[in-house]
């Protein structure tokens, strides 16, 4: 403390004139409270993002990057995504990461996923046969065991696993084994499961967005709290190529279609994209 | 000369330890030294020039008495020769190097050399207690009075003369044998006995530079068994790729064990090794190589698979069709994956599939799904498969679909892969059947 009035007192006379005129002050320390760069550079501030002590995984997606610490998925800790439903938006959410996984010749290894995983549309996540692995574990202490030994063994590129039920105190022996797996490991869990507590380092909520986007809210990081939703952009399974630019709203398409229901115009659209028997002349009306 | 001499303990009626159980010690021994003698209850064995291999002379010992204690041995003990080692171990001193041997033997009793034994009532009236008493009665003295054998005997537990052994042969199929100490009525019992013939196993596959890809367990039903319980069970256990690491094969047993109920108390194991494959050490680097911890992929999963099930751990194969349902096929993951990977496909493909399409409800001409469905687009047409016929008999059925596939938004679901199926007369019905997520 003494050497900050010294020092303010050399250059100005008193610190409440240095305070009163920062312009007076002479350019090398330019204002008394802005502090000098490699000083600067040592402090933590609480409005900063924490530093991710082990490795990181990019999840392609730029804007989840800036807010993660690290800017990437954790490796050697835990991740827990939690969303209303499952098998909504799993792949797309973690699919951009996966890619550089298996790009680098990792293996991934899903365990109890709620359906069962499709590789052709994977191969638009990246994903080939080589590098996928399904665990169809079922009782939730089957699927707690396999991810344990997973965890420990620290073989595969990237571990996913649904966890519905899984306990506090489960959780945070997982995360004690996975101090030691080079691989990020995702745990998905069902929305309820915010409130509980969790040692996972970082607990993202993800929800699907009807535009082609995932808006994710991270709960739990370390660094300061998360305000608002990250809009990711996203189109999953290769759809991009078919999608025709009205397609591309169609929160637009529901939102008329919704104003067509309250007015309903004289003739009603009939036999939306319906198989027609053959012998009859086949006719598809706009879909809304 | 760096000998070291591991005494199994007697049977419960004071009963020299079996022929198998010495065996059994002596092929696991096998694996530090091809010098391995089997002398009365004791294996003996020179490893004076496999101490540098085994990272020297105390990780050796450590290693033999930590293994040997799994084995049964009860006594072990080191010194320059074969049957000064023996008599240090029946003496229970375990190190010989403590102070010179001649000092050592001098002062042990005369009954821990069996050359004494036929005399050992008349040295005794003799006044003789100890191995130096005999070795201060004058030579030629002792050998007329007594047979040749007990001074050579006397020389070569000294060091004064040297000594000849007949070396134990490493068999060339592996099969060993143990009675349990007590009746065992468990299967996942069963591995505390089954665990020391995995060590001999392991110990004859390290002698023979090789690893195991397929061992049997078999065991013997008590003779008071019941009638009905038959002879005994046989467990045969695979592994991927060949290993001689005790603990993955222990694990692999256990896991196996636990599913096997006994019909009758087991008195009696054996274990074969019905596949041994030769295969590549890694050699001992001055440099440490890039370091793996942890287990490979494939143990972890050959673990899991023997805990849940081979057909719950499971790799994809694409298959060139283009009906969903059999668009990739999944085996069980140890299986070699075809070498030549199928084209890829570049339409619009789910990322989760359900097993059984789902039929859905309609309001109107609209499906719904957690809501009215939004068709965003189609129609997809995938038709055919009058080639495949599934079952057998009267009750096969053909494998032909005639489907339009839809790309459908639900608000809460997702983006849905649905399709539209024409039923009998004018009908039509949705189905759900994939999820892009």
């Amino acid at each position: 403390m003494s050497a900050v009035l010294l020092w303010a007192g050399d250059e100005d006379g008193s610190p409440t004139q240095a305070l009163a005129h920062p312009s007076k002050s002479p350019s090398r320390r330019s204002q008394p409270g802005a502090l000098p760069p490699e000083i600067e550079q040592a402090i933590w501030r609480g409005c900063d993002l924490g530093k991710q002590l082990g490795s990181v995984v990019s999840t392609g997606f730029a804007a989840l990057d800036a807010e993660l610490p690290g800017h990437g998925w954790p490796c050697q800790s835990l991740t827990e995504v939690l969303s209303p439903q499952p098998s909504v938006l799993e792949w797309r959410l973690v699919g951009p990461a996966l890619r550089s996984v298996v790009a680098a010749g990792g293996s991934v290894v899903v365990v109890g996923p709620p359906k069962h995983p499709h590789l052709p549309g994977l191969r638009h996540a990246g994903i080939d046969e080589k590098h996928l692995v399904w665990v169809q574990a079922d009782a939730p202490a089957e699927r707690l065991w396999c991810t344990e030994q997973l965890v420990k063994g620290n073989a595969c590129g990237a571990l996913i696993a649904w966890l519905p039920q899984a306990r506090p105190e489960q959780i945070r022996r997982l995360q004690v084994c996975a101090q030691a797996c080079e691989g990020p490991v995702f745990l998905f869990r069902p929305a309820a499961a915010q409130h509980e507590s969790s040692a996972a380092p970082l607990r993202v909520m993800a929800a699907f967005g009807l535009d082609w986007e995932l808006q994710v809210h991270v709960l739990k990081r370390r660094g300061p709290m998360h305000e608002g939703v990250v809009h990711l952009a996203s189109i999953p399974g290769g759809l991009s190529a078919v999608l025709t630019p009205r397609l591309l709203q169609p929160s637009a398409l529901i939102a008329s279609r919704e104003s067509f229901r309250v007015n309903p115009p004289e003739v009603s659209p009939h036999a939306l994209g319906g198989t027609a028997p053959s012998q009859r002349p086949r006719r598809h009306t706009t879909i809304r | 000369m760096l000998w070291a001499a591991l005494l199994l303990p007697n049977g419960p009626a004071a009963t020299p330890p079996s022929d198998d159980a010495l065996r059994g010690l002596a092929i696991w021994a096998l694996q530090f030294t091809p010098r391995v003698a089997v002398s009365g209850e004791a294996v003996l064995l020179e490893v004076e020039a496999s101490v540098r291999l085994f990272g020297g002379k105390r990780a050796l010992r450590d290693r033999v008495v930590q293994e040997g204690a799994d084995q049964g041995v009860n006594a072990v003990a080191w010194a320059t020769t074969s049957l000064g080692a023996h008599a240090l171990a029946r003496a229970g001193i375990e190190n010989g190097f403590k102070r010179p041997l001649e000092v050592l033997l001098d002062g042990l009793p005369m009954r821990v050399l069996t050359a004494v034994g036929p005399h050992h009532a008349t040295l005794a009236r003799l006044g003789c207690q100890t191995l130096g008493d005999i070795r201060r009665l004058p030579r030629g003295g002792i050998s007329r009075r007594f047979d040749k054998g007990l001074l050579g005997a006397m020389d070569r537990a000294y060091g004064l003369q040297p000594e000849a052994h007949e070396w134990v042969e490493l068999p060339d199929t592996f099969e060993a044998r143990l009675e349990l100490m007590s009746r065992v009525e468990s299967a996942p019992a069963l591995l505390f006995g089954a665990r020391r013939l995995l060590l001999q196993l392991c110990g004859w596959l390290a002698a023979r530079h090789s690893g195991t890809t397929a061992f049997t367990l078999r065991w013997a039903h008590d003779a008071m068994r019941n009638k009905d319980a038959g002879e005994g069970g046989a467990l045969t256990i695979r592994t991927a790729a060949p290993t001689r690491n005790l603990e993955h094969l222990c694990r692999l047993l256990a896991e196996n064990l636990a599913k096997v109920e006994l019909l009758a108390p087991v008195g009696d194991l054996q274990l074969l090794a019905d596949e041994v494959v030769s295969f590549d050490e890694k050699s001992a680097s001055l440099l440490p190589d890039e370091s793996q911890t942890g287990e490979s992929l494939q143990l972890i999963l050959e673990r899991i698979a023997a805990r849940l099930g081979p057909d719950r751990v499971l790799r994809p194969v694409l298959t060139e069709d283009h009906r969903l349902e059999w668009m990739q096929m999944w085996q069980p993951a140890p299986q070699p994956l075809p070498r030549r990977p199928s084209e890829p496909v570049d339409m619009p493909q789910p990322t989760w599939v359900l097993p059984q399409p789902l039929k859905l409800a309609t309001r109107g001409p609209r499906p719904m799904y957690q809501g009215v469905l939004l068709l965003l687009t189609g129609p997809h047409r995938v038709e055919g498969g009058w080639w495949h016929r599934l079952g057998e008999g009267d009750e096969a059925i053909t494998a032909q679909v005639q489907r339009d596939y839809w790309v459908a938004l639900s608000e809460h679901a997702g983006v849905l892969w649905i399709f539209n199926e024409r039923l009998a007369g004018d009908e039509t019905a949705w189905y759900l059947h994939g999820v892009f997520a």
